[in-house]
């Protein structure tokens, strides 16, 4: 096993593009988690009684089964039912559909955490319950929602590697091709984690100064 | 369906086997790393080692992790059978989340506790045996069984180096008869029944170890 700096400049490229393509992946999964979960949350915790169960149905089975599978399900049964996407936005279905269900319960466990005060005292000022959890509790709740949420969306962004297995051109899917084309082992693997590595990272460093702009 | 069901349980095997090894040898490595990590100085040398390799293990896919045990162990001469380079790549991945959680639960028991010991006179060794680590391990029941169905639901990303565990029979099964719906919702079935029964253990287990919680115990 030795290391040579020509090898790993020649995978650079391609790995680089590929790079872009997860980074574009996670940043559209991620947004779209952030933007279903907070209502799927209220709906889950005050929605008619049809609704939180099939949030409930729906949060419990996916918790419950590999992200593979839930990419896999995605991958066949959306154009099953007439929904023809390419391999990225497959992935991002999927990838949002594996990060809100993990942010639902997120959402809800900071909202129930805050006390019932907070929830009476809008009732008691006459907001209607739906008007109290989306504006009252839920930016309360957005502190203790943050760290959390960006240990599941840090865990959204490695599940994207998952979408190797449904041809998506990102990291691990390149660079396995890489592997099989070039045979530079070492230099591929070690490259790949630490693009993920810097991706990862950049998430959190982005959460800390969020933290903190928040805390004030 | 049922035949469905049924043709997969060998896979569903193989599953279980595979995590369950995976577990029992990566516990005591994560909890005995962690449990070292939460009495060494944060800038030792040892102390980096095992925060970059944790940084490591959390900051990467398992995919990246099981492509470094499969292509790179074999470079080093050794001949390792495929169900082994799957244990491995999961110890590997498991042990560095387990390490996170026995430190959190090691610096939890408050400082008092190691103070108190140490004014009746134990060493430090008798100390983190006897009255550290017991209280610690209260803490960590729940997430290292929480760990545990993590490590089920990872061991279906070993199927991409066709270890024929239940997602990888389920895909074979898929591409013969294109019944996908159905093998897929039985292969979810599976993973979900697994999973949420070692849940439901989980929480037996933590609830009888908080039911115990002795006088140190603060609540």
């Amino acid at each position: 096993m030795s290391l040579s700096l020509t090898s790993f400049l020649e995978v650079m490229p391609p790995l680089l593009k590929a790079a872009v393509v997860t980074v574009e992946i996670s940043m559209l999964s991620l947004a779209f988690t952030c933007v279903i979960a907070p209502p799927l949350a209220i709906a889950r915790m005050i929605g008619p009684w049809p609704l939180r169960f099939s949030v409930l149905a729906m949060v419990e089975a996916v918790r419950g089964v590999p992200p593979l599978v839930v990419i896999a399900f995605v991958y066949f049964a959306l154009p099953a039912i007439g929904l023809t996407f390419n391999g990225f936005w497959t992935g991002v279905t999927a990838l949002t559909v594996v990060g809100a269900v993990y942010a639902v319960d997120i959402v809800r466990s900071s909202i129930e955490s805050l006390g019932r005060g907070q929830k009476e005292a809008a009732q008691a000022l006459g907001f209607p319950v739906w008007r109290a959890y989306l504006e009252i509790l839920f930016p309360q709740a957005l502190k203790r929602i943050l760290p959390p949420l960006t240990n599941e969306l840090a865990n959204v962004i490695k599940a994207s590697a998952l979408l190797s297995v449904i041809s998506v051109n990102e990291i691990s899917h390149v660079g396995q091709g890489l592997i099989f084309e070039t045979f530079i082992v070492v230099e591929i693997i070690i490259q790949m984690a630490i693009l993920y590595l810097t991706i990862v990272g950049c998430l959190s460093v982005l959460s800390k100064a969020l933290e903190r702009r928040l805390a004030h | 369906m049922w035949d469905v069901l049924v043709r997969l349980i060998p896979s569903l095997e193989l599953t279980i086997k595979l995590s369950l090894t995976a577990l029992i040898m990566a516990t005591p490595i994560g909890i005995g790393l962690g449990t070292l990590r939460a009495t060494l100085r944060d800038r030792s040398f040892a102390a980096r080692i095992l925060d970059s390799y944790v940084l490591m293990v959390r900051g990467t896919p398992i995919l990246i992790q099981i492509f470094a045990v499969y292509f790179l162990l074999p470079l080093t001469g050794l001949k390792i059978p495929l169900y082994w380079l799957g244990v491995l790549a999961l110890v590997f991945n498991s042990a560095g989340y387990q390490i996170e959680i026995a430190r959190a639960a090691v610096n939890s028991v408050p400082n008092g506790q190691w103070e108190a010991a140490a004014a009746i006179g134990f060493n430090r060794s008798q100390l983190l045996l006897t009255f550290i680590l017991p209280q610690a391990a209260r803490r960590m029941a729940g997430p290292v069984m929480n760990e545990l169905s993590q490590l089920i639901k990872a061991s279906s990303v070993l199927s991409v180096i066709t270890l024929y565990e239940l997602h990888k029979a389920a895909e074979a099964i898929i591409s013969a008869n294109f019944r996908f719906v159905e093998v897929l919702i039985v292969e979810g079935f599976w993973y979900f029944v697994f999973v949420y029964t070692l849940v439901m253990i989980a929480q037996r287990i933590e609830g009888l170890f908080s039911a115990s919680g002795g006088l140190a115990e603060q609540r």
